[in-house]
């Protein structure tokens, strides 16, 4: 009796909402309306704007949608000598750069889930970094008289671990692949190595995803390194030549220095100039478009991921 | 009934031979542990332990010649040069009140969006957002700035277009001195408080539902249930990334500062970081500008151990 009374229960309706809530609903909507628009409008706008004739954006016609549809910019980025051989140092230190700190990050986040002697220790030892540094100017002179100035080496190694990812890596770790685990491991001849890349490795893709999106594009994105430790113009990443084009204050005329290939002559030189009105917005897509691209596709494993690491961090 | 005897574990003595069999069989079964940390310790080592050990030029004359340990001790030098020197409190000033309003304004804004998005009742809308705030986190500092100039130019910039077509007076933004920290902190909200919003939303994830059924059983409004429910989790972590940051009050966001620079705006954006590198590097000046470096790392450090003492005295949270 008692199962047939349950089945004649009608599905509960939801409570209704009270008028408070309606007006909160109604009023998030129109929030995150306006959220949206302010984080994606600059974006988009740099990307119509790459995609514009010169003379419309800097009359400031372009604002909603492309004006007079042309590849001016891209154009002239793609003859930038400069622009693309510092892309590919990018390229190079980005990846290697953060295999290694994938690799180095995954194993330490692996040994700090056991209990070992002088574990304290070690992680004292990682945890103080975050709240005391050698400084700038130290940290400098030290790399120095390391003979590691103006090398690509250190455009790789530097930062290679951030004890924030760290943890994260180790949160997860621990939550993901309890220590029972390990121990029925042990038991069928397991050693800490064969665990660690026969089960940890394989069991760790939605962390090594995080891992790989946080340090790519934190190296991706870096100028600063290479503004200190790199001397030699052959040897810079994109983003510190992308300062020279867009980031320093410009009159109308010296935009240009850096398309000067152009400026043979006058004429050569407005055009160059009203090129490069545009081409800072292509390069713009063209440096930020493969880390947000990452993020994108990444996207998946990302939320889940990085919940996972950060809970507890 | 015969009371089994409870057994005590056995703790051998420091000093005798059990123990350090013990500690030698630990060692043994483990010592893989320590082959996988070594990459991870040497980059510790070398890339933060010996740059503290280099932090003595901050005492001494360095001269590169003769190397950090050859130089000459001079004392407390360096820091008295900084100190007496006219520009050090308007350094100060610029640096601590550039993230003090940072903080002011960068910090609310995660926690607010974090709840408001909870509370969004667009299940596919909801996604979308939360892939699209985090995007301009991963739009580079220099092409932060460039957009800045891009978008703020006086002559071809979008907003003075906007100003003078509504019949304004177009604004000089890069280069007076007023809009720099606006312009400064606008962007990091713009860049990061969707990103910032990760902790508190996984925070807010892992709320028990029933928590919430209860509450609306209860008859609680959207509200009500932010109020009573949702504050209350996000305090503990709210706390321990106000302790956090108030660790980098002193800090410097250099590679920005240095990028949103113009002659014009100098007497605001000349904080310590940008001074640090200019005089360091710039001009060879060592062990000068390793003695500000130092300053204002133990300023730092005894903030946040003092922040940190405070909230756990007062609301027991902290850090550690």
């Amino acid at each position: 009796m008692r199962t047939n009374a349950i089945a004649h229960i009608a599905p509960i309706k939801p409570i209704r909402k009270t008028r408070m809530d309606v007006w909160f609903d109604r009023f998030n909507l129109v929030f995150w309306i306006v959220v949206l628009g302010l984080v994606l409008y600059p974006l988009y706008l740099v990307l119509i704007a790459s995609v514009s004739d010169p003379d419309a954006v800097t009359l400031g016609k372009v604002l909603f949608w492309p004006v007079d549809f042309s590849l001016i910019g891209y154009e002239a980025v793609m003859q930038h000598r400069d622009l693309w051989n510092s892309y590919g140092n990018a390229i190079l230190y980005t990846l290697a750069g953060s295999a290694l700190s994938v690799a180095v990050s995954l194993m330490a986040a692996y040994a700090l889930t056991h209990r070992f002697i002088g574990k304290g220790l070690i992680n004292f030892m990682i945890v103080f970094t975050m709240f005391f540094t050698g400084g700038l100017i130290p940290t400098f002179i030290t790399l120095r008289d390391l003979g590691l100035y103006n090398t690509r080496a250190i455009m790789i190694i530097i930062n290679c671990v951030s004890v924030w990812n760290l943890m994260v890596a180790r949160t997860y770790i621990q939550t993901t692949l309890p220590l029972d685990l390990y121990e029925a491991a042990v038991i069928d001849g397991a050693n800490h190595f064969t665990y660690f890349f026969r089960m940890v490795l394989p069991l760790s893709g939605t962390i090594i995803a995080v891992l790989c999106v946080y340090y790519g594009v934190a190296r991706w994105n870096d100028y600063f390194t290479a503004l200190v430790y790199i001397r030699d113009r052959s040897k810079l990443p994109l983003q510190t030549i992308l300062r020279e084009v867009l980031a320093q204050l410009t009159t109308s005329t010296s935009s240009d220095a850096f398309f000067s290939a152009y400026a043979n002559d006058t004429k050569g030189m407005t055009e160059a100039i009203r090129k490069a009105a545009v081409a800072k917005y292509c390069c713009i897509v063209v440096s930020t478009g493969p880390a947000v691209l990452l993020y994108v596709l990444m996207q998946k494993y990302f939320v889940k991921g990085v919940m996972i690491g950060s809970l507890k961090g | 009934m015969i009371k089994s005897p409870v057994r005590q574990p056995y703790i051998p003595g420091l000093f005798s031979a059990r123990y350090w069999k013990r500690v030698r069989i630990r060692l043994a079964n483990d010592w893989q542990l320590y082959v996988l940390l070594v990459p991870a310790i040497a980059f510790f080592i070398v890339f933060c332990y010996m740059p503290m050990y280099g932090i003595q030029i901050a005492f001494r004359d360095y001269k590169a010649v003769r190397k950090i340990t050859g130089s000459e001790w001079v004392g407390m030098k360096n820091f008295q040069t900084f100190f007496s020197a006219y520009y050090c409190g308007r350094l100060f000033a610029n640096t601590f009140l550039l993230n003090l309003l940072n903080l002011l304004w960068g910090f609310p804004i995660p926690i607010v969006l974090a709840i408001l998005l909870n509370q969004f009742d667009r299940v596919r809308l909801k996604k979308f957002t939360q892939t699209a705030i985090y995007v301009p986190h991963f739009v580079s500092t220099v092409v932060m700035a460039g957009m800045l100039y891009l978008f703020f130019s006086p002559t071809n910039g979008i907003v003075n277009h906007v100003i003078t077509s509504l019949g304004g007076k177009s604004i000089y933004f890069m280069v007076e001195a007023s809009w720099f920290r606006r312009l400064f902190i606008g962007s990091e909200i713009w860049q990061h408080s969707g990103w910032n919003t990760i902790l508190y939303i996984a925070t807010l994830a892992g709320i028990n539902p029933e928590i919430y059924e209860a509450a609306t059983i209860d008859g609680a409004t959207k509200w009500q249930k932010i109020r009573y429910v949702d504050l209350p989790h996000l305090l503990p972590i709210a706390t321990m990334m106000l302790i956090l940051n108030c660790g980098s009050l002193l800090g410097s966001n250099t590679d920005k500062a240095l990028l949103m620079q113009t002659p014009g705006n100098t007497s605001v954006s000349d904080i310590i970081g940008v001074y640090v590198y200019n005089m360091g590097l710039g001009r060879a000046q060592f062990s000068y500008t390793a003695a500000i470096g130092l300053c204002v790392n133990l300023i730092n450090f005894v903030m946040i151990l003092s922040v940190n003492w405070i909230s756990r005295r007062v609301g027991d949270t902290s850090l550690f």
